[in-house]
């Protein structure tokens, strides 16, 4: 809401406040004050001038050489190159000496070699914002009404010394949606009394009026209109033209501004209809129409639905309610007669009409946050005496007034309030009298009883109906810096995380420490980033219903297509490689269309990607299947749960490379290289992902520890080489080892520590060094006892996998 | 022989072994100077062999003077061994020396996510306070995202958080103000509940350097007997000197959030100046970051609390907000990129 801080001071004594000093209190009381910004933008010594004649010049076919007499005492000479310059014109002048925006100065000059003094200047040049103006002033040199008084200083004629303040009004508050409700708010927070000029004139004639009304929705609980005729069609008034332009709304003619002004002023809407246009001369207030079509004053043909409501005649809609009018009641300047409404409509109806048009009028915001009823009958009226006065108009009959039940007998709510209540709540001593006063000063009227005090909440302020809201009142305006620090009085409570969040933290410190990245992509996706992994098919993705973008469409069901793309983001930016992890959720329907709240599932996801990176002692390489199993396993550790990697099948997996986690009979995870297709089709080089679910590893996680004795006697262990086909699972042969030797009791480790393929070794096979480790608690062991063991484990082993001792 | 003329040659055997010994020049020298002089074969042996013709008189004595002397070769000995050895390890340190300005072996960096770890920072300072954690579904309800925080539908002030839809009743959460209700729901009328709630949120926002659609925040939430507007001042007081230093302040201004009645927003001096006033703070030493207020009185009733009875406060902050603020971030979307050569500058956070 931008406020005219000149227009206010006509309500509340500012004189010894400047804009920024008001701006100041006005925030610090709750209505923020985004900027306050001087309509004079660098305009000095630009006085009113009349063309007296105007030749052209000699050597420049553009270019006038004009006399004008800018009240100087001489007649001055100034070349201008406006199109529309012409004798008789009262213009600004900027004399030589004057300012302009922009840091110009006016000197004297030769132009083509005639002499000028002086500038003649258009609205832009003057700082104006055109987009604000009359269509027809907004080129060409800015012609002023006939008989603007010449030398008049242009600053004060255009009310450039005025100043605007920008204020960010929260949506509670529509009583500051018009300037008499904002002069309410700062005479209570200046706490000075407003001056308001004391009644409108009631200027409506005798008689009835030539308008019925007929309200047949509860969308409309009140109408009044008044019938005007004789209207003379000229443009409005410079001082009312300036006030609207402060305030951000553009000139129009002089009916259209009168309504807008009467809006500023009073915060409710005007509409004015050509009164020759409605049939019978009957208004009908009514539900639209579903599929009803009604061309709007901006040309647009809208289709419109049953939750409108629409101001029509007997035969026709020739407005939307609240919205905006209709093209087949637009007022222009052959209309006899207006018709001026000034009505109260229900704000859900036009909030949902705006948003379903896509429209967004001043008059809609006013509706949708509420007006005040008591304003109604007031702003018809002024506006009736705005177009006598102004526009020489003739009121016809007396205002007509429609209502649907009665209408309230007082414009006040009433509201008990304690103060005690209030005290403790803020945890703030402040007085009775204190709070009363704030109160009295927001033009609430509070009946005191001791501890139970009726306060009467004036109409205009809807947003006050409970005991907070009064409180809220009295702490903005006794001031929120008043407020103490206090602690909280409670029992004390232990401040843990749960195990799960724990458990994430852990996780994303094993995970940093042994050197990956966290990353935090976004959530929305595109089923285009989703196809490469046939996701859209195995598990659909939840739409959203009205993207901002294709590619942030759905919901996404998987993490790697995210993790993928910060990938490709990476390597693009001649980042080698890395290895990153996320926390991060899949959003999983049970079925499309969406019924219920889908599964959010919480994964920790990892990629590594590209190569390692060179370093003094190693060689750049790229990351492998083992770089991430040993990150996996060191997360496992660090959680004590005991899992095993089963080879695994998945279409965008290398299907050599890949392996599901498994604890118990329960899958937590998968790992894997990506298919070099896949990879492909999503734009990156390859890598190698793996995912472990958040909750699982909560379930299994173990952090009880039970301390083994250390050992009393010597351990051996043996060295064995076993030659095996190469598609055995050197892991499952290590199970097979350990089974085998289990009942011995001995066995207390068994580690693989090469692998060798090649020469000295037949095709087809591999040789598995392992490192068998023995070790009784009771006694040292035998060499006969170990070596029977070691027996077992081979023959074990040849059985199950046709593995044959190397010697 | 007498004493006399032994104990001379004595004495010269052991002049010639002390000046030899002074000139060995390493451990090898060393050992062969100790079989000549102080060996089986040395001449103090073969001298000691004619002890016997001693008279029984003098034997003990130049027994002594034998023991004497054998003493004293050898604490020269082990003196100069032990120089010796100084002296060779010296020698073979100096030649070991490495260039220590080299590198060490490579061990991979990682780092935290800078948004991580501002929630995590925060997460400390409320748990420390006896605050507990919770979060919930990013996919909520209208209901709870919206009617039961004071947000009917057609309430204008939706405006201020545009919303992804996913149907007409399901929706993307704009704020973690759902789980304010649903904690109260879980908690069954039991207090005190002091919770907060990190979590993702959804707006439609278009993204530029400030804004993006999808971001963080941390609710709070404390209802009790007798919670005050005070009680809020007092504990985002202590926050702010947690997280900000302990010279920060907070400074509440009126604001509306229709779940909160009275609210506010929160202030704290300026990071960047310490309240001087400069280009982040537009001079005024002042930056605003979070939303609070009191828990409006519908809240608590729509969520089974008799705001006759209870009463409480609830925050919000956005960790985004605070980590650009912290860590100098100028534009939101360099955290969402996750760029290495962003990530890589956090590594000591
Ligand atoms: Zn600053």
């Amino acid at each position: 809401m931008k406020v005219s801080y000149m227009w206010l001071s006509e309500y509340v004594d500012l004189d010894d406040l400047s804009p920024q000093a008001l701006a100041d209190r006005l925030t610090k009381a709750g209505l923020a004050v985004d900027g306050v910004e001087s309509r004079n933008q660098g305009v000095e010594g630009v006085v009113v001038g009349e063309v007296l004649s105007v030749e052209k010049h000699p050597d420049a076919e553009r270019l006038n050489v004009c006399a004008v007499d800018a009240g100087t005492g001489e007649i001055l000479q100034i070349v201008c190159g406006a199109p529309n310059v012409r004798a008789g014109i009262r213009v600004p002048v900027a004399l030589v000496g004057a300012k302009l925006p922009g840091d110009v100065k006016i000197k004297r000059a030769k132009l083509r070699g005639v002499e000028s003094n002086g500038m003649l200047c258009s609205a832009a040049e003057l700082g104006l914002d055109t987009r604000l103006l009359p269509a027809h002033q907004t080129t060409g040199l800015y012609i002023l009404p006939e008989g603007t008084p010449i030398g008049t200083d242009i600053v004060s004629l255009l009310q450039l010394d005025d100043a605007v303040l920008d204020v960010d009004l929260t949506p509670n508050r529509s009583d500051c949606l018009s300037i008499r409700g904002f002069a309410y708010e700062v005479a209570a927070i200046l706490k000075r009394p407003t001056t308001f000029p004391t009644t409108v004139d009631s200027l409506e004639s005798d008689g009835p009026s030539p308008l019925t009304v007929r309200l047949e929705t509860d969308g409309c609980s009140r109408y009044d209109a008044q019938v005007l005729e004789g209207i003379a069609s000229k443009p409005s008034p410079l001082w009312m033209q300036m006030r609207l332009m402060a305030m951000g709304i553009r000139s129009i003619d002089l009916v259209v501004d009168i309504t807008n002004y009467v809006m500023l002023e009073w915060g409710q809407p005007l509409h004015a209809f050509d009164a020759d246009t409605i049939a019978d001369s009957t208004i009908v207030v009514r539900q639209a129409r579903e599929g009803e079509v009604l061309v709007t004053l901006d040309g647009q043909s809208r289709t419109l639905t049953g939750d409108m409501i629409v101001i029509a005649d007997p035969d026709k809609a020739i407005g939307l309610a609240g919205v905006m009018g209709g093209e087949n009641s637009e007022i222009s300047g052959t209309t006899k007669r207006v018709v001026i409404e000034s009505a109260q409509f229900a704000g859900r109806a036009i909030r949902r009409t705006g948003q379903r048009l896509g429209l967004r009028s001043e008059a809609q915001q006013r509706f949708e946050k509420g007006i005040d009823p008591s304003a109604v009958r007031n702003a018809l009226a002024r506006a009736t005496e705005l177009l006598v006065r102004l526009a020489g108009a003739q009121p016809i009959g007396s205002m007509v007034t429609a209502h649907r039940g009665d209408l309230p007998a007082t414009a006040t709510t009433s509201v008990r309030f304690s103060p005690d209540a209030c005290r403790v709540s803020l945890g703030l001593d402040i007085s009775d009298a204190d709070m009363a006063g704030i109160l009295a000063s927001l033009g609430f009227v509070v009946t005191m009883h001791s501890d139970d005090w009726t306060v009467q909440v004036p109409s205009r302020r809807p947003d006050v109906v409970l005991q907070a809201d009064l409180v809220e009142e009295v702490a903005r305006l006794y001031g929120y810096d008043n407020i103490p620090s206090t602690h909280l009085v409670l029992p004390i409570t232990p401040g843990m995380r749960d195990g799960r969040q724990r458990l994430i933290e852990q996780v994303k410190d094993v995970l940093v420490g042994i050197g990956l990245y966290e990353v935090r992509s976004y959530a929305f996706t595109s089923p285009e980033a989703l196809r490469p992994m046939g996701m859209n098919e195995s598990q659909p993705p939840i739409p959203l219903m009205h993207p901002m973008s294709d590619e942030r469409g759905v919901l996404r069901t998987h993490l790697l297509p995210s993790l993928a793309e910060i990938a490709k983001h990476n390597l693009a930016h001649r980042v080698d490689g890395g290895a990153i992890f996320e926390v991060g959720r899949t959003y999983l329907a049970d079925a499309l269309p969406l019924t219920k709240q889908p599964i959010e599932r919480e994964q920790f996801a990892l990629l590594w990607f590209g190569e390692t990176g060179e370093s003094l002692r190693e060689k750049s390489r790229p990351y492998d299947f083992y770089d991430a199993k040993g990150a996996i396993e060191r997360v496992l550790a660090a959680l004590g749960v005991k899992a095993t990697f089963v080879r695994l099948e998945l279409t965008w997996l290398h299907p050599g490379r890949s392996a599901r986690i498994v604890v118990g009979d329960e899958e937590i995870g998968v790992i894997g290289e990506i298919h070099p297709a896949i990879a492909n089709d999503m734009g990156v080089p390859g890598g190698i992902y793996a995912e472990l679910d958040v909750q699982p590893l909560v379930k299994h996680r173990t952090m009880d520890v039970t301390v083994e004795p250390l050992p009393k006697f010597p351990g051996s262990r043996r060295d064995i080489a076993l030659l095996v086909q190469q598609e055995v699972p050197v892991g499952e042969l290590l199970e097979t080892i350990e089974m085998s030797a289990a009942s011995s009791g001995i066995l207390t480790g068994v580690q693989v520590f090469d692998v060798y393929m090649g020469q000295g070794i037949p095709e087809g096979h591999k040789s598995v060094a392992i490192a068998l480790h023995f070790q009784d608690s009771e006694r040292t062991l035998t060499d006969e006892e170990i070596e029977d063991t070691v027996q077992l484990v081979v023959t074990s082993a040849a059985v199950a996998h046709g593995a044959q001792l190397r010697s | 022989m007498d004493f006399e003329a032994l104990d001379v040659e004595l004495n010269g055997l052991r002049e010639t072994a002390l000046k030899r010994l002074g000139e060995v020049g390493d451990t090898r020298s060393l050992a062969d100077w100790r079989v000549e002089y102080m060996g089986k074969k040395s001449a103090i042996s073969t001298l000691s062999k004619q002890m016997g013709s001693l008279s029984a008189e003098d034997r003990p004595k130049f027994g002594q003077r034998m023991n004497e002397v054998r003493q004293a070769l050898e604490t020269a000995f082990a003196a100069r061994q032990a120089e010796l050895e100084r002296i060779e390890q010296a020698k073979r340190l100096a030649a070991e020396t490495i260039d220590v300005t080299l590198p060490g072996r490579r061990v991979p960096m990682g780092a935290i996510h800078p948004i991580s770890r501002v929630i995590r920072d925060i997460e400390e300072v409320f748990l420390g306070m006896g605050f507990s954690i919770v979060d919930g579904p990013e996919v909520e309800t209208d209901h709870y995202n919206f009617e039961l925080l004071n947000l009917p539908k057609d309430h204008p002030a939706r405006d201020m958080q545009d919303t992804f839809y996913l149907t007409e009743e399901l929706l993307l959460r704009t704020h973690t103000s759902p789980m304010q209700v649903r904690t109260m729901e879980r908690m069954r009328g039991e207090v005190p509940i002091k919770v907060i709630v990190p979590g993702r949120v959804y707006r439609r926002d278009e993204d530029d350097a400030t804004h993006s659609h999808a971001f963080t925040q941390i609710e709070g939430l404390v209802v009790d007997r007798g919670v005050r507007m005070s009680d809020l001042k007092g504990t985002l007081e202590t926050f702010a000197k947690a997280l900000f230093g302990p010279n920060q302040q907070v400074r509440l201004r009126p604001s509306y959030f229709p779940f909160t009645e009275p609210s506010t927003e929160v202030d704290v001096i300026c990071v960047h100046c310490q309240g001087d006033g400069c280009r982040v703070c537009k001079g005024t030493g002042w930056i605003e970051i979070l939303g609070a207020g009191m828990v409006h009185p519908r809240v608590l009733d729509m969520s089974g609390y008799d705001s006759q009875v209870y009463s409480g406060f609830a925050f919000g902050m956005g960790p985004e907000r605070i980590a650009m603020l912290k860590y100098g971030i100028s534009d939101i979307r360099l955290m969402y990129q996750n760029d290495l050569r962003f990530l890589s500058q956090f590594t000591g956070v």
